[in-house]
């Protein structure tokens, strides 16, 4: 190879990308690690060994989607769509229910969870879809196909129930359609929806005790302090005493002593903030900042229409999760059960997480053509 | 090369913006948490894993004075609940029927508002071993209950004494105010009354403490700090067992008799043995009496409403210096000192009982109790056969001499104040004057008046004076003595727990009787009188030891007489003063006097040979 093939070669790849990605993974483990060396039972690199075999896998396909050209998904969208709606039925069928939510499909060393590949495969074709539409959604019909286009897997989400991961879907599509140039009136009238459906929800009991709790803790953080509210009080109290400095990787008391509820993968930024400070998790949403910054330059810079709409979504993706997420381990935001992109602990969100590093790559390479 | 046109640059560039804002929200937040709020935050963070758990002293023992064991402690096996399983009423239904509990009893003792929440609290005390292993063994099936052993209060000679050493009971609001700055704190013991209540500081010790860190399940996963708790002294007190033990017995008799020969309603009593030397309390004996094991646990409301019941005579009461009585003919020796101190009468002043006396005029004629009349008599024989008409002339005379010198020598020994006992509750009595009458009837301007007749009646001990029978011990001990009225006392030493002697109590002078040697001498006499040919003749018929004493029943308006007897003995080198009271228990010489004598033989180590009642009407 010449030496100039080399030079081309280095330019197709994003390194701040691929660095951030690293450095998020390698903290991720770091603190999941951090999050259960002291579990009761078991070896305590039980959760560590799973979150690396994840990261490992993750890598691997990430390089092989980053081999690819990513305009191939888009002929490929329809049968990606009914793929995702056969996964999402079968979940319901022969799927593992816990804490009364059906989310997993077992595979043997581990639960595939449906609706996180569902996002991805959700971007990858709304993106096709919207960039048929060449980037305008003028007519109100024409927006509500797109509705009906992601409603679909949204109802089949909310059955399991997954509201989390359904609000996530919600996400990803406005920041999709907002780049299509989503016309200020239909904003209006999404909003409008939105208000009303949340009424409706309201008016027929359409959501679960516990999520009634979260919503009313959220509102009012001092009420029941040992029950519903008692997660979030923890979780501030984690972050409040981790001060500037922090108590020190693996030295933070409200982690080890189990105060800190499911602490490993939804409240795992309670951890950072507890053991690193101020310093670590202001770091940490540094890398984040970076890592969305990379997705819309990436985006801007995107080769087509259908690039720059899938890197949108896959930040939208990320940028929701990450803001959700971490509002609410500080009490900003009501809980709600979406992860922390590439810190907790997951092997089906890891997966996803690399693929959408994949894509970003992926259509960075492919941003001259 | 497909550029994406102007538009959606724009757009990705508001999009740019939307995430630098939330971004911005997100890190000042973290800033307002981590370094704004940090302290609040670091000290929920600390009071989340730091417990500190109190271990109490363990509470020191009371002794007698030969050294037996009246009051030490015992482990015992409690049921203990948390708070929050209230709601928990299956679970509560099965433990309440495994421990003969109502769901009602149980949920009373989880309800205490004042207790913390957190803290477990003992519902029972003392369950069976069997009960125990149960519960521990069926641990699944009553979440939130535990089986500890607790430390509590043991009565090895059951009620005995129970008046004087009193009960424990948890610390109430009012108390842990005032005691804010010692380390009590809510649900601790201390002594309600006798005491454990008056040496609570000595008996409880120094509070020891465990600060662990826990995790979120509350298991501790290490200890930070420790003290041991330093356990309580021990008090060694002056009573002796087996003369308090007569003491109760004879009490308990002389109210058991009374009640079987005319006298249904004596059902109270008291009666004490002092040293007239040194002050020293060697028995105590208040009727009826109660059992402090109940206490233990907390006691039921229940039983706590029979034992606060008239029907029960109040049995929680120490009648010796809780409750003031009239004195009756007790009182007598003060008015003959009195009467010969002020120079108004002397030994030949000669008296002449027709069984009524006029003297204040015949308008207001008063009755010696002996209506037929004592005929001729003096001092001497009227303080031997208690005459009423000598001492009404006394009386009187005392009245005419104005400066209320009965007053002043009823105060001389000692009435109308506290002995300053180191027992809780003690009354002063009352020794009525003009200033107190005045004041008493504010409300009745017609009654403010001081009359001769109020002297006359304070004379015979009546009227409105009113003694607890320990000012009365005191006294007669102070004229044993020759009249110094000492301080009476319980304590005779404080012990470390390891045995080592740290305050010893020495006897105390609490006042001189200014009586001269002379007339002392002489009512010493006349006393002895009373027991050899006068009013307590045969109560002590045949008693070996020489006794000098006085027999009195004071008379209540609506109830029987009530039964008084004071006495000291031997008359030559005092040892024991002793005195008994039976609540309308008919004529001291009759009913006190018995017991009296009873006490006596057993203070002095003599069999109990003397009857239980002897016929005598004298008041």
């Amino acid at each position: 190879m010449k030496k100039r093939d080399i030079f081309e070669w280095i330019r197709l790849i994003d390194f701040s990308l691929i660095i951030t990605a690293a450095l998020l993974v390698i903290f991720g483990n770091l603190m999941v690690y951090s999050a259960t060396h002291n579990v009761s039972q078991g070896s305590q690199f039980f959760y560590l060994k799973k979150q690396i075999t994840f990261s490992l896998i993750g890598f691997l396909i990430a390089v092989c989607i980053v081999l690819l050209n990513y305009n191939w998904f888009k002929h490929y969208m329809m049968p990606l769509y009914v793929g995702n709606i056969v996964l999402l039925l079968l979940v319901l069928f022969i799927g593992r229910t816990t804490y009364g939510a059906t989310r997993w499909i077992s595979m043997g060393f581990f639960h595939l969870q449906p609706s996180e590949l569902a996002k991805i495969i959700l971007i990858l074709t709304l993106s096709a879809f919207l960039a048929d539409k060449k980037g305008n959604i003028g007519k109100i019909s024409e927006l509500f196909t797109v509705f009906a286009y992601v409603g679909l897997p949204l109802l089949l989400i909310l059955i399991q129930p997954d509201l989390g991961t359904a609000l996530v879907f919600l996400a990803i599509m406005l920041g999709m359609l907002f780049i299509s140039r989503l016309r200020w009136q239909h904003a209006l009238f999404i909003l409008g929806t939105g208000i009303l459906v949340i009424f409706l929800v309201f008016q027929f009991n359409l959501l679960r005790e516990y999520q009634i709790n979260r919503l009313m803790v959220f509102i009012n953080p001092g009420v029941d302090p040992m029950g519903a509210g008692y997660n979030l009080l923890q979780s501030k109290i984690a972050i409040g005493s981790g001060s500037f400095f922090g108590k020190g990787l693996f030295s933070g008391t409200q982690t080890s002593l189990n105060f800190l509820p499911v602490r490993y993968a939804d409240f795992i930024f309670s951890v950072v903030g507890e053991e690193l400070g101020f310093l670590g998790a202001a770091f940490l949403l540094g890398l984040y900042f970076f890592l969305i910054y990379r997705g819309l330059a990436i985006a801007l810079s995107a080769g087509n229409l259908y690039g720059t709409l899938v890197a949108v979504g896959v930040s939208s993706m990320w940028f929701f999760q990450i803001f959700v997420n971490v509002g609410m381990t500080m009490g900003i935001m009501p809980i709600t059960g979406i992860p922390l992109p590439f810190l907790s602990y997951g092997g089906s969100s890891m997966l996803i997480n690399f693929v959408g590093v994949g894509l970003l790559l992926n259509i960075y390479a492919h941003r001259f053509k | 090369m497909v550029r994406l046109d102007d538009s959606i640059k724009k757009r990705l560039a508001v999009v740019g913006v939307m995430v630098v804002i939330i971004f911005s929200i997100l890190l000042i937040r973290l800033w307002s948490l981590q370094v704004i709020a940090v302290d609040k935050y670091s000290k929920m963070a600390e009071s989340n894993r730091i417990r500190t758990i109190s271990a109490t002293a363990s509470r020191g023992i009371i002794y007698d004075r030969n050294g037996e064991i009246l009051v030490n402690n015992r482990p015992s096996l409690v049921v203990a609940i948390a708070p929050s399983e209230i709601e928990n009423k299956g679970m509560l239904l099965k433990l309440g029927k495994l421990l003969n509990m109502t769901p009602d009893e149980i949920e009373g003792k989880l309800k205490d508002k004042t207790a913390d929440p957190l803290k477990l609290r003992a519902i029972k005390y003392d369950v069976e071993e069997n009960i125990a292993v149960y519960v521990k063994e069926h641990s699944l099936d009553f979440p939130g209950v535990e089986i500890k052993v607790e430390s509590v209060r043991n009565y090895p000679k059951s009620t005995m004494a129970v008046h004087v050493l009193g009960y424990l009971g948890e610390i109430n609001e009012e108390e842990l105010r005032e005691n804010e700055n010692q380390e009590y704190e809510s649900g601790d013991l201390v002594g309600k009354s006798g005491i454990e209540k008056q040496y609570e500081g000595i008996l409880r010790g120094g509070k020891g403490f465990q600060q662990v860190e826990v995790d979120a399940s509350g298991k501790v996963v290490r200890i930070l700090d420790e003290k041991e708790p330093i356990a309580g002294n021990n008090i060694q007190l002056t009573i002796d067992s087996n003369l308090q033990l007569a003491t109760e017995e004879a009490l308990r008799d002389a109210i058991v008799v009374a009640r079987r020969n005319g006298y249904p309603d004596a059902g109270a009593g008291a009666a004490l043995v002092v040293n007239p030397n040194t002050g020293e309390i060697l028995a105590m004996a208040s009727y009826p009496t109660y059992d402090a094991s109940l206490f233990i646990g907390g006691i039921s409301s229940k039983q706590w409403a029979e034992l606060n019941d008239k029907s029960s005579n109040f049995p929680l009461i120490n009648r010796t210096m809780m409750c003031s009585y009239a004195p009756g003919s007790v009182f007598k020796p003060v008015t003959y000192v009195a009467g010969l101190m002020e120079g108004l009468v002397s030994h030949n002043s000669a008296f002449d009982c027709e069984g009524t006396w006029v003297g204040m005029g015949k308008k207001w004629p008063k009755h010696c109790w002996d209506r037929a009349g004592h005929g001729l008599m003096n001092l001497s024989s009227g303080l031997s056969e208690s005459c009423d008409i000598v001492f009404y002339e006394v009386g009187y005379k005392l009245y005419k001499a104005g400066g209320e010198k009965l007053q002043k020598w009823a105060r001389e020994f000692g009435l109308g104040s506290k002995t300053d006992i180191d027992l809780p509750s003690e009354t002063r009595g009352r020794v009525p004057d003009k200033a107190w009458k005045k004041k008493f009837n504010e409300k009745y301007p017609e009654y403010q008046r001081w009359v001769p007749g109020d002297t006359v009646n304070l004379a015979i001990g009546q009227g409105d004076l009113l003694t607890s029978p320990l000012q009365i011990a005191d006294l007669y001990g102070a004229i044993a003595n020759g009249g110094i009225l000492w301080k009476p006392h319980l304590e005779k030493r404080v012990l470390t727990a390891g045995g080592e002697e740290i305050h010893k109590f020495e006897r105390e002078r609490l006042a001189d009787v200014s009586v001269s040697e002379k007339i002392m001498k002489e009512l010493q006499r006349d006393l002895r009188r009373v027991a050899v040919d006068g009013t307590a003749k045969r109560a002590l018929e045949g008693f070996p030891v020489e006794v000098a004493g006085k027999t009195g029943t004071s008379q209540v308006k609506g109830k029987d007489d009530f039964a008084w007897f004071a006495c000291y003995a031997p008359i030559n080198s005092p040892r024991y003063a002793v005195a008994v009271m039976v609540e309308q228990g008919g004529h001291g010489g009759s009913i006190a006097a018995p017991a009296a004598r009873r006490i006596l033989a057993a203070s002095f180590e003599l069999p109990s040979t003397g009857p239980m009642i002897v016929s005598d009407k004298s008041r």
